[in-house]
């Protein structure tokens, strides 16, 4: 793997837990979907985006994500990481598809809107998937092959192959971790923390290559 | 298995200067018994270039000092260790440690560096996962069966437990490390040798050592007065296994008043863990035999076990009383 210089994040499942409920409400709304509620916030996220490839502006589906945006918890370590890697110059950006609204909610709420350089959700991108990723990545002025993805879920590793950065795994749940590993990501993390040592590893390990073939 | 050379210098500067030219593809070759197995592993990390240091003379010795402590060549086979006279007399608790690594077979060939320096022993390492280890960016033993290998104490990148039973033995007596390096000798605590999973030239692993060092001698200060020590490991099967959990205690004893104490963990994280809090809780203390259920209150608060694996937890805390229990005795 090349330097990695940028990061995309999707804050559903990599900065935060986020019900389920919200997105489950949603797809009941836009589609007449009914069916057994995920106990992962980050499965019915991600299985919604893949019903809907397009969100017109409505109301009730803007509240219900500000809904599953306010009842979010946020990761224990993420604020120590994210400054950790802003410090390190890794370029920080949120690639979410996620309303413009609930994003800045989430940044506000928590206060982690310092960290990010960019910040893409799919009104500002036009789209969801990996149009936010594509935007941020244009916005980062980054080679995607210097770009990771963090994603948990399956469908986070197809939108980060189809915006040609790497997918990394936050490894939140092992035994989803484990069937996502099979999807072959470039790599994984049990939590935001590691990803400093990530990348001085993957940086240490170029040096070492480059100084052998020099 | 990959082509590999094989260097066989006469003294240490030499084989430094072939590590230095090779880098990271050569490795140092003593006992053999994790190396050659990663070889066989055909794991990505294995050297494609073997320093054999068999034939340098001046590393497998095990000699007192002036001031009555020991010097251990690292190239000493652990079966010498075993059947010392002198540690036996000096430091029964690492003979005890030694007595229990690998199997009878094994200690004829492995080192005591080796076990110092030895690869973890993770499945998925060793079964050729693309992991931290073996040029991959992932940790399988994070997300799957962690029962064994696996650190219960959290991690960096890599879960797997740091395997070797004579650093845990060692840091009780403040045993130290010397080096040879290109720049000269240099000398550390065991601690400092292993500190745990670090980024060193580029790779993951255990242990301080850079690729163009080696590591020559072991070095145990003079034994402490009045100092009891015991050694005991938790495995699966009574030879070979590697520790599930071990735990070698030191209490420097006044009658029955403990005026100082060693406590390190093994198999249950990274590194050997030496357990600050219950050395601190234990100074000052009266041996009893109620102790061990007041130290086990104060042990491994940090703990953070994966999945499978909170039972290390529960097995060191039991290492601990047992084995004040039998300090006690």
């Amino acid at each position: 793997m090349q330097n990695i210089g940028g990061i995309l994040l999707e804050p559903v499942g990599c900065l935060a837990e986020f019900p389920a409920g919200p997105f489950h409400e949603i797809a009941a709304r836009l589609l007449s979907r009914k069916g057994e509620l995920s106990n992962s916030g980050s499965r019915s996220y991600w299985q919604l985006l893949e019903l809907v490839d397009e969100f017109a502006p409505q109301p009730t589906v803007e509240a219900l994500e500000i809904e599953a945006v306010n009842a979010a918890g946020v990761y224990e370590d993420i604020v120590p990481a994210l400054a950790e890697l802003k410090a390190m110059g890794v370029h920080l950006s949120i690639a979410s598809s996620l309303s413009g609204a609930a994003i800045t909610r989430f940044l506000e709420k928590h206060s982690l809107g310092e960290f990010f350089a960019g910040v893409w959700n799919r009104d500002n991108a036009g789209g969801v998937k990996e149009v936010p990723l594509v935007g941020a990545l244009r916005d980062a002025s980054l080679p995607p092959e210097n770009v990771i993805f963090l994603t948990d879920a399956v469908e986070g590793i197809k939108v980060a192959r189809n915006a040609g950065v790497h997918p990394v795994l936050m490894m939140n749940d092992p035994d989803e971790a484990r069937r996502l590993a099979m999807h072959k990501p470039a790599g994984g993390v049990v939590s935001l923390h590691e990803m400093p040592d990530f990348i001085r590893l993957i940086t240490a390990q170029n040096e070492r290559v480059n100084r052998v073939d020099g | 298995m990959k082509k590999i050379s094989i260097y066989k210098p006469s003294i240490v500067d030499e084989a430094i200067q072939i590590l230095s030219q090779h880098g990271a593809s050569a490795s140092v070759y003593a006992g053999g018994t994790d190396l050659l197995i990663r070889l066989k592993n055909r794991l990505h990390q294995a050297p494609s270039y073997l320093v054999d240091i068999k034939k340098i003379d001046h590393l497998r010795y095990i000699k007192e000092d002036a001031q009555g402590g020991i010097e251990i060549g690292a190239a000493t086979k652990l079966a010498e260790l075993a059947d010392s006279r002198l540690l036996q007399e000096k430091y029964p608790m690492l003979v005890e440690a030694i007595n229990k690594i690998s199997s009878p077979e094994l200690r004829n060939a492995s080192t005591l560096g080796g076990d110092l320096l030895q690869e973890v022993w993770c499945q998925y390492l060793r079964g050729g996962y693309s992991c931290w280890r073996n040029g991959g960016y992932l940790c399988y033993g994070a997300i799957g069966d962690n029962s064994y290998y696996h650190s219960a104490m959290g991690g960096r990148l890599c879960y797997a437990v740091y395997p070797g039973d004579a650093a845990t033995a060692l840091i009780p007596f403040d045993a130290r490390a010397k080096l040879a390096t290109p720049q000269g000798v240099k000398e550390l605590s065991i601690e400092q040798l292993v500190p745990g999973d670090l980024l060193v030239d580029g790779r993951i692993q255990s242990h301080v050592v850079r690729f163009n060092e080696i590591l020559t001698s072991v070095l145990i200060p003079p034994p402490k007065p009045g100092v009891r020590a015991s050694f005991e490991k938790l495995r699966p099967r009574g030879v070979w296994d590697f520790a599930m959990a071990s735990l070698a205690i030191s209490l420097q004893l006044r009658d029955k008043t403990i005026d100082d104490a060693r406590v390190v963990f093994g198999g249950i994280a990274g590194r050997p863990w030496r357990e600050t809090s219950v050395e601190t809780f234990l100074k000052g203390k009266t041996l009893s035999t109620e102790l061990g259920e007041q130290a086990i209150s104060v042990a491994l608060a940090n703990a953070a076990p994966l999945k499978y694996n909170a039972t290390k937890i529960d097995m060191a805390k039991g290492l601990l009383a047992s084995g004040l229990a039998r300090l006690n005795a």
